[in-house]
C-alpha cells in the first residue's frame, strides 16, 4: 500500500539523480533539441522537489518524474496538450500493418544482436522523431522506459485504450517507414503481400456459386 | 494468414509488453507453437523494442557537467526551503514567549519578515548557510547556467514586445524591453529560461551578426555579483567578468538583475549593460 511521506531533500537529490539518464531520454525525444532536454529536466526536478511531499513511498519514482516532465513539457512547449496525430482514419500503407511475410520480417532483423540491422536502427530516431508526440511518447514510455500501460495513462493522463492505441499505431508507423527504408537500401525486395491486404484482392464469391459448393459439399 | 492469426494478431503488442491477461496469453503462446509468421512478429516486434531503446539511450547521454549543475540547483532549492524553514521558526518561538498584547503587531512583523525572506534570498542564504563558500559555488553555478543558455540558445517564445508581458508571471519581475538600438542591436526574441533555483527572462539580440543575450531576473534570488569584479560605468556599478569565452557583465535596478553574455569585451559588455534600464 502507498503512502506520502516526506522524503530529506538529500535523499530527494539522490534519488532524482538516479533517473537523470532516463528523464533526460524522453526529455530529449519530446523537445528534439539538446539544450532544451537539459532546461526542461531542471524545471522537472526543481518542480518535483517541491512537491516532493505529494511522492507516495513505495510507487515508482521514475515514473512520477516522468509525469511532471511530461505535464512541464505540455505547460511550456504545448499549451493545450501534446501534438495530436494528423493521421486520423485508416492509415494509407497497408504494409505499415505489419502484414508482410515472414522471411522479410526476418530480413529486417540482425540474428545476432536480437535489435534491427544496424543499417535499420541508424534510422530509427530520424523516423521516431517524424511520429506525431503522442505516438512518440508512448513508445518511448513503453519501450526504452519499460513502464507499464497503466503508469504511461497516468503519466499522459489518458486510459489504458488509449495507451495501447498510440503504442499500437506508433509502432506500425515505424515498422512501416523502416520496410520503405529497408525496401530503399535492398534489405528487403519488393514482395507479394500476405494477411489482410492481399485478402481483399481475392475474387468475390456470389451468393449462387456458394449455394452451389454448399450442395455440392452436401 | 489464417484465420486463427487474424484473432491472435490484436494480441500480439500486449504479449510483446507482458500485458496480457493469463488466459490470453496461454491462448497466444499454444498459437506460436505452430505459427511462424506471428512468431516472427513477435521477434520483429522485439528488435523493434530493442532498437528503439538502444537508439534513444544513445541519443541523449548526460554529458559532463549536467548531473552537477542539476545537484547545484537542488542543493540551492534545499538551501531556500530551509532558510524559509528557518525564519517561520524563530518567528513562532517569538510569538510563544510574547503577550497577547503584542502578539499582534509581532505577528505583522513576522509575516513581514516572511515575506522579505522568501524574496531575499540572497540575503538568507548569507545568513543560514553561514558559508561564503556555499554562496560563491551557488554564484559560480549560475554563472555556468547563464554561459550554457548563451551558447545553446533555442527558439524564441515570444517574438512582439507587446507579448513580452506574457513571460513575466514566471519570471517574477517586469519586463520592458531594452532597445539597445544606439549600439546597433536588433531585437530576435525572448524565452524564460531555468536558472538555479529561479527563472530568468533571456532576450536575444544580434549585432553585427553576433549573438548577445540580455538575462533579466529577480535580483535577489539570482545573486550573480559575488563572482564578477565590481566597476563603475557612468556613476552606475557595474560587475563584470568571463566565463568560458563568454563575458558577463551585470547591473542591479529596483530589485532587477540584468545580465548580458556575450564575445564582446568586458568593457564592451558593461558599456551595453549599463545601457539597459
Amino acid at each position: 500500500m502507498s503512502r506520502k511521506v516526506s522524503i530529506s531533500a538529500r535523499e530527494f537529490e539522490t534519488q532524482a539523480i538516479a533517473q537523470l539518464s532516463a528523464l533526460l531520454g524522453v526529455a530529449s525525444r519530446l523537445t528534439r533539441n539538446p539544450a532544451d532536454a537539459q532546461d526542461l529536466v531542471q524545471d522537472t526536478l526543481l518542480k518535483a522537489m517541491r512537491a516532493r511531499d505529494q511522492f507516495e513511498a513505495g510507487t515508482n519514482m521514475r515514473a512520477w518524474l516522468l509525469r511532471i516532465l511530461t505535464n512541464t513539457f505540455i505547460n511550456r512547449y504545448r499549451r493545450g496538450g501534446l501534438e495530436r496525430s494528423v493521421l486520423d482514419g485508416p492509415d494509407a500503407d497497408p504494409l505499415a500493418d505489419g502484414w508482410i511475410s515472414a522471411s522479410t520480417m526476418e530480413s529486417m532483423r540482425d540474428p545476432e544482436s536480437q535489435a534491427l540491422r544496424p543499417m535499420l536502427e541508424k534510422e530509427i530516431k530520424r523516423i521516431l522523431d517524424e511520429l506525431p508526440e503522442e505516438f512518440r511518447l508512448a513508445v518511448v514510455l513503453s519501450d526504452v522506459e519499460e513502464l507499464s500501460y497503466k503508469e504511461i495513462a497516468d503519466i499522459m493522463g489518458c486510459p489504458i485504450g488509449t495507451v495501447m492505441s498510440r503504442l499500437h499505431r506508433g509502432r506500425r508507423l515505424l515498422k512501416g517507414r523502416l520496410y520503405e527504408h529497408a525496401r530503399a537500401l535492398g534489405i528487403v525486395g519488393p514482395e507479394a503481400l500476405v494477411g489482410e491486404a492481399s485478402e481483399k484482392q481475392e475474387p468475390v464469391i456470389d451468393l449462387s456459386q456458394y449455394r452451389e459448393k454448399r450442395v455440392a459439399r452436401s | 494468414m489464417t484465420s486463427s492469426c487474424r484473432q491472435i494478431s490484436p494480441l500480439l503488442e500486449a504479449f510483446g509488453d507482458e500485458e496480457l491477461a493469463a488466459d490470453k496469453l496461454l491462448e497466444v503462446e499454444q498459437h506460436l507453437v505452430d505459427c511462424d509468421t506471428c512468431g516472427e512478429r513477435i521477434r520483429l516486434n522485439q528488435a523493434l523494442h530493442v532498437s528503439v531503446r538502444s537508439a534513444v539511450r544513445a541519443a541523449a547521454p548526460v554529458m559532463p557537467g549536467f548531473e552537477e549543475r542539476i545537484a547545484a540547483a537542488l542543493r540551492a532549492e534545499a538551501a531556500r526551503e530551509e532558510s524559509i524553514d528557518h525564519v517561520v521558526e524563530r518567528e513562532a518561538q517569538h510569538s510563544r514567549m510574547l503577550s497577547w498584547r503584542s502578539v499582534v503587531p509581532v505577528a505583522a512583523a513576522a509575516a513581514l519578515t516572511l515575506v522579505w525572506a522568501a524574496s531575499t534570498s540572497k540575503h538568507q542564504q548569507a545568513g543560514v548557510e553561514g558559508s561564503s563558500s556555499a554562496r560563491l559555488n551557488t554564484a559560480d553555478q549560475l554563472l555556468e547556467e547563464l554561459v550554457d543558455h548563451h551558447m545553446n540558445a533555442r527558439g524564441p517564445q515570444v517574438t512582439e514586445p507587446a507579448l513580452l508581458s506574457q513571460l513575466e508571471p514566471e519570471v517574477g519581475v517586469p519586463l520592458n524591453l531594452p532597445s539597445l538600438k544606439a549600439y546597433g542591436a536588433r531585437w530576435e526574441g525572448a524565452n524564460v529560461v531555468p536558472v538555479s533555483n529561479q527563472h530568468a527572462a533571456s532576450l536575444r539580440y544580434t549585432m553585427g551578426g553576433r549573438h548577445v543575450t540580455l538575462y533579466v531576473y529577480n535580483s535577489t534570488r539570482v545573486p550573480i555579483e559575488s563572482r564578477l569584479k565590481a566597476r563603475t560605468v557612468r556613476n552606475e556599478p557595474v560587475y563584470v567578468g568571463s566565463r568560458r569565452g563568454v563575458s558577463i557583465a551585470a547591473v542591479e535596478h529596483r530589485g532587477v538583475g540584468y545580465a548580458l553574455a556575450s564575445d564582446f569585451s568586458d568593457d564592451e559588455s558593461a558599456e551595453l549593460v549599463a545601457a539597459v534600464y
